[in-house]
Parts: C-alpha cells; structure tokens; sequence
C-alpha cells in the first residue's frame, strides 16, 4: 500500500504543479518561484542529471561526489563535461554552489532537506524525494522539473516515450517475472544492503512482476529503503533470484560463500544469484537508469526458462 | 573482618544471580535472530541431538559464535574497565572516558580509508591507536611522572577522544560506500562474527583474564594510594604502564571486532564491586561474568528490540548501561 501512496502522492504533486503559474513550482517542501528558462542550474543528485539530460540541458554544477567518472557516459554524451563539482551529494560545497551563480538548483529531500533555507539564499530551489523515492516517484518528479526547467512539452514527450520503452521490457518480462520472487542488494566490505520493496529499485522489479519476499513480520510495512541484512535475516527471504551490486570485490557476501547458509539459499540452489553494476543500479535513478536496469533484468531473465 | 558469617551467603545468591543472569542472557541472545525457524528447541537440539539440518547448522555456524563473541567482548571491555579504574583510583575511568575506544576507532578507519598507510593489519591498527590514545591521555594526566592528577585525566581523555572522533566523523564526508563502512562500524555490528573470529577473541578474552589475575594484587595496593603502593615496595608506574597495555589491548581488540561500545567498560566493575567488593583478585572474576552477561542480554536485545532489523548492539549497550549509571552515582550520593 504504501508504494501505492507515495506513486498517488507523487502524481498529486505533478498534477498541482501543472496548474499552477508556469514559474511556480510545487515541491516537497513548498512552492519555489523560478525563472522563465533557467540557464545556470546545479543538481545534487544523479537523478535530476538524468532529469536535464533526457531534454539536452547542461547543468553547470553537479554534486558527483568529487568524482567525474560517476556521470556515466550516457550523461556525459549528451550534457557534456564541462560542469563544476560541488562535492559529495551528501555535503556539497555551499561556497562552491554559490560561486557557479545558479538560477536554479534542484536539491535532494533526504539529504538537503536541512540546507534548504541556505540554498534558497542562493538561488531558487526546489527539492525532490530522489534517494528515499521510489521509482514512480522519481518518473513523477521528471515533470516538476521539466516544468521548472521550461522545458514541459519536450519532457512529456520523453516521459511517454520512456513509458512506451518500459511497457515493451513489461510486456518481455512479465510474463517470466511473475513465476520468480527477485531481491536486489548492493554490499561493501561491511555488510549488505537489501533494498526494500517501497524503494526505488524495490518497486521497479514489483512492477515487471516480480513477487518480494521481504515481507515484515504481522502486516507491518519496511519504513526503511534501504535495510542492511545478515545472512541469516537473507536465508528468511529467500528470494528466487538474487541480484547483488558489488562496491567491492571481495565484498562482504563473498565472504559467505563457503557458509551452508548461503549454499542453502534457493537462488544459490539454482544458479539465480546476479551481479550487476551497483553504480547504475543503486545510485542511478531515472528514466535512462530504469531502461539500464530493465536492460540487465531482460538479460538475466533470458537466461531462465 | 566483620560479618564473615554472612558474607558467604550473600555473595552466594550474588553468584547465583550473576550465573543466572549469563545463562539467560546465553540462551536469549542464541534463540533470537532472523530466522523464525531457528529458536530453543533447536538449541537443545544442537547440545543434545546434533543433526545437519539447515535450522541447526543455522545456530551452530552464526548464532553460537555471535554469542560467544557477545559475552568475550563484554569480559574484555570489562576487564579494561575495571585495569583503568584500578591504576587511576578514578571510579569514572573506562576505555570511553579516556579515550582508548576512539583511539581504537581512529586507528581502524585509517586503516579503511588508507589501507597501506602502514603495513598493520586493521585489528593491529586499532590497538595501536588504543595504545596511542591511552598513553596520551596519561601523559597529559601527569601519569607517566607517576603523579597522576584525576581531574586531568578526565579532561585529557575528552579532549584526546574528541580529537580522535573528530577524525573518524571526518571520514564519514568522504566516499559513500567508505562512509557506509565506517559507520557501519562505529555503530558496533557483530552480525558477521563467525567462529574464526570468535576463537581470536577468547584468546584475547584468556590472555587479559591471566593477566588481569596477574596483576590484582598490584591493583590492591594502587587502591591505597600511589605512594603507599610504592611504600610497600610495588612501583605504581610498573603498575601504571601494565595495566595502561592490558585496557589498551583489550579496548582495543574489542572495538576493532564489535565497534566503539561505550558503557560496558565504566558501568562493568561498579556493578561487580556492588556484589564483591573492593578485593580485585574476586573483582577479576567477577566483572569478566558480569560483562559477559550484560553482554549477551545486549546482544539478544539488538536482535529481538526492532526485529527483522537489528538495532545495533553498542546501541542497546548504551542503553542498559546509561541509565544504570546514572542510578549507581545518584544512589551512591545519597548513601554517604
């Protein structure tokens, strides 16, 4: 239900900025009055660079975590190179921000929430769920910005397009999904994370039919996006199939592969378990990321019968 | 020597009691965990009527260890309590206060984020920055003159831990899945343990119970001051120097396996020398018991609190063990 809520919500706030003044903007937290077309806009999170790509806009500023290489070639092909790092999407640089003269900034609700009022000091902004949304949510806020961005018909356009893209992976996977339940997780040294079904890559594989077995206990809800897992809370899944984004390698779930356990595991039990890129997976969000993501799951999918 | 009659019997039931408390705490920390399939009966399975069944191997491979390991390090930040409370006759000492913990922690993210930086595995890394922290503290405190001024020795553990922690907060600006890491970590997660790392502990656990025994009579004479130690011919800074290593090296170890836990090692000995006294060759014994059981009721308790999720044990250690503090000077205040 709750995916339900947040993908109601989500539209609700697009529907609203729709019929307010082409300037306003409505966001999660308030209304943002931006500029015609903007010119100079800084993001602090990777899907809003998905957002301006997907309609040719160059942000001036990104908040790539100090490392260039984080904007995929994908990006890079269209936006170019030639922005400004403002430091890591947890704690980008204000200074640094405010230097690049922005007309526009489009900032993360979880991380930014709390340098709001600074960054509207600076220039308008306007604040997205991107790290805590999930993947409807994230389609939903491709409209906010393309609407702040003046550039709405274009990100229609691209948005039906993508849908139409999505639909045809639904329409080759689906039918295979609905036999299999699927968990994605990303691990470092230190543990593994599962992805939770109201999280972004959760409710993507939900809506190519995919069942999930991380289901808490007496009809509760995860609260949580991003859950990290022993071994042991990963043998209760127990999904069909596991999809891991490795940040390291060895990671920590190599560590478990001589533990009975893990061998036990169904999707270990018959071949299932994934790696996939964690970068594009886990970080990425967005339009051309989900067509990335649904790319990979096709790709596995036709390794099943 | 009054009240020798009744002594016994009351440090019986305190023994009873503390006997009690391990074997309940063992039990709740083993049966609880992720899967809803592994629970008591499969504990006595394990003891009684071992087979290879999933459920079993489930609780011989990941609980048991993680138990073990739970009551190890709460008899080795115990033990380092109790050695700091001793040498600095400063009931407010701990591997926390004197910033031996963030020393440790300090040491193991250099070895996340630099992995080369010097050679040392990331568990030596974190008892030399320990070692390092601790050793500072002292000096600052006068100790390493052999006068050792309490006031100082508090303030110079603050300031020596927030620098210490400053450093490892810094790191959590840096990469992400380096932050996470590191976090991760400071949080005290001992969800991976397993029985290599369990048996690496219990001979730390061994060796610092050895030399805690060792070391009790000098411990005895440091409680009646550092010149009537000298007096009766046991050199407090020998003393000073012994005990310095054996917390660092304990505190150390522990915070490298399980993360920074704070409030096992000052609350530990107040709650062992509530039962025994002040005598630390009974005092040894007994905060190793008492940490091993505060311990294992943490760690059932970082499984069962939020379940499926786990809340973090050095979390739940904070919780039992703040509280209690508060209530042991509040109660000791009133009673003078």
């Amino acid at each position: 239900m709750n995916w339900l809520l947040r993908a109601l919500g989500a539209t609700a706030i697009m529907a609203f900025a729709t019929v307010t003044n082409a300037g306003e903007i409505s966001h999660e937290l308030g209304t943002t009055t931006v500029p015609d077309a903007p010119k100079r806009i800084v993001v602090l999170e990777f899907s809003f660079i998905d957002a301006l790509a997907s309609v040719g806009v160059s942000p001036v500023g990104i908040a790539d975590d100090k490392k260039r290489d984080r904007i995929i070639p994908a990006y890079t092909d269209i936006i170019g190179t030639d922005w400004v790092s403002v430091g890591t999407r947890k704690t980008p640089s204000l200074e640094v921000i405010a230097s690049l003269k922005p007309d526009l900034i489009i900032a993360d609700k979880k991380r930014h929430s709390a340098a709001y009022e600074t960054l509207s000091e600076i220039a308008p902004t306007i604040v997205l769920d991107s790290l805590a949304g999930d993947y409807h949510a994230s389609v939903a806020q491709m409209g906010v910005i393309g609407q702040a961005i003046g550039k709405s018909a274009e990100m229609e356009t691209r948005v039906a397009a993508h849908k139409a893209t999505m639909a045809d992976y639904i329409a080759k996977i689906g039918p295979k999904a609905a036999n299999y339940s699927a968990q994605f997780g990303v691990t470092n040294a230190k543990g593994l994370w599962l992805h939770s079904p109201i999280s972004y890559n959760g409710s993507l594989l939900k809506m190519f039919g995919f069942a999930s077995n991380m289901k808490p206990k007496e009809g509760g809800v995860y609260e949580k996006t991003y859950v990290p897992t022993t071994l042991e809370q990963l043998s209760e899944v127990n999904p069909d199939i596991l999809i891991f984004g490795e940040y390291v390698d060895p990671s920590h779930v190599d560590s478990w592969a001589n533990e009975a356990l893990y061998k036990g595991l169904a999707a270990v039990q018959y071949g299932q378990v994934f790696n996939v890129t964690a970068h594009n997976w886990s970080r990425l969000r967005g339009m051309l990321a989900a067509e990335m993501t649904a790319k990979d799951l096709l790709e596995i999918m036709s390794g099943l019968d | 020597m009054t009240g020798t009659k009744t002594r016994p019997s009351r440090k019986s039931i305190v023994i009873l009691l503390l006997l009690l408390a391990l074997i309940a705490g063992g039990i709740f920390s083993a049966i609880t965990g992720g899967r809803s399939d592994t629970g008591i009966t499969q504990l006595w399975g394990v003891i009684f009527t071992p087979d290879s069944s999933l459920p079993q191997s489930v609780l011989r491979d990941i609980r048991l260890p993680r138990t073990f390991s739970a009551a190890l390090l709460g008899v080795n930040l115990g033990l380092a309590g109790l050695a700091l409370q001793a040498i600095t006759r400063n009931p407010l000492a701990s591997p926390a206060i004197l910033g031996i913990n963030q020393g440790a922690a300090l040491g193991l993210t250099l070895s996340l984020i630099i992995p080369g930086l010097t050679g040392l595995s990331p568990d030596a890394m974190a008892v030399a920055g320990a070692m390092a922290a601790g050793v500072l503290t002292f000096a600052i405190a006068g100790g390493l003159r052999g006068k050792m001024d309490s006031m100082r020795l508090i303030l110079g553990g603050v300031a020596v831990g927030a620098f210490a922690y400053a450093i490892v907060r810094f790191s959590f600006t840096l990469d992400d899945e380096l932050a996470r890491s590191v976090v991760r970590w400071t949080v005290g997660d001992i969800g991976y343990i397993r029985w290599p790392q369990t048996r690496w502990l219990a001979i730390w656990a061994l060796a610092g119970l050895l030399c805690s025994f060792v070391l009790a009579q000098r411990f005895n004479l440091m409680a009646l001051g550092q010149a009537s130690a000298q007096g009766l011919g046991s050199d407090p800074r020998i003393t000073l120097l012994l005990g310095t290593i054996l917390a660092a090296a304990l505190a150390g170890i522990s915070v490298s396996v399980a993360g920074p836990i704070a409030f096992v090692g000052l609350v530990v000995p107040h709650i062992a020398r509530i039962g025994f006294g002040a005598d630390h060759r009974i005092l040894v014994p007994a905060t190793a018991l008492t940490g091993a059981a505060l311990m294992l009721l943490a760690d059932g308790l970082s499984k069962w609190l939020s379940a499926p999720v786990e809340t973090p044990i050095g979390v739940i250690a904070a919780l039992i063990g703040a509280p209690w503090f508060l209530w042991l000077t509040l109660s000791t205040k009133e009673s003078r």
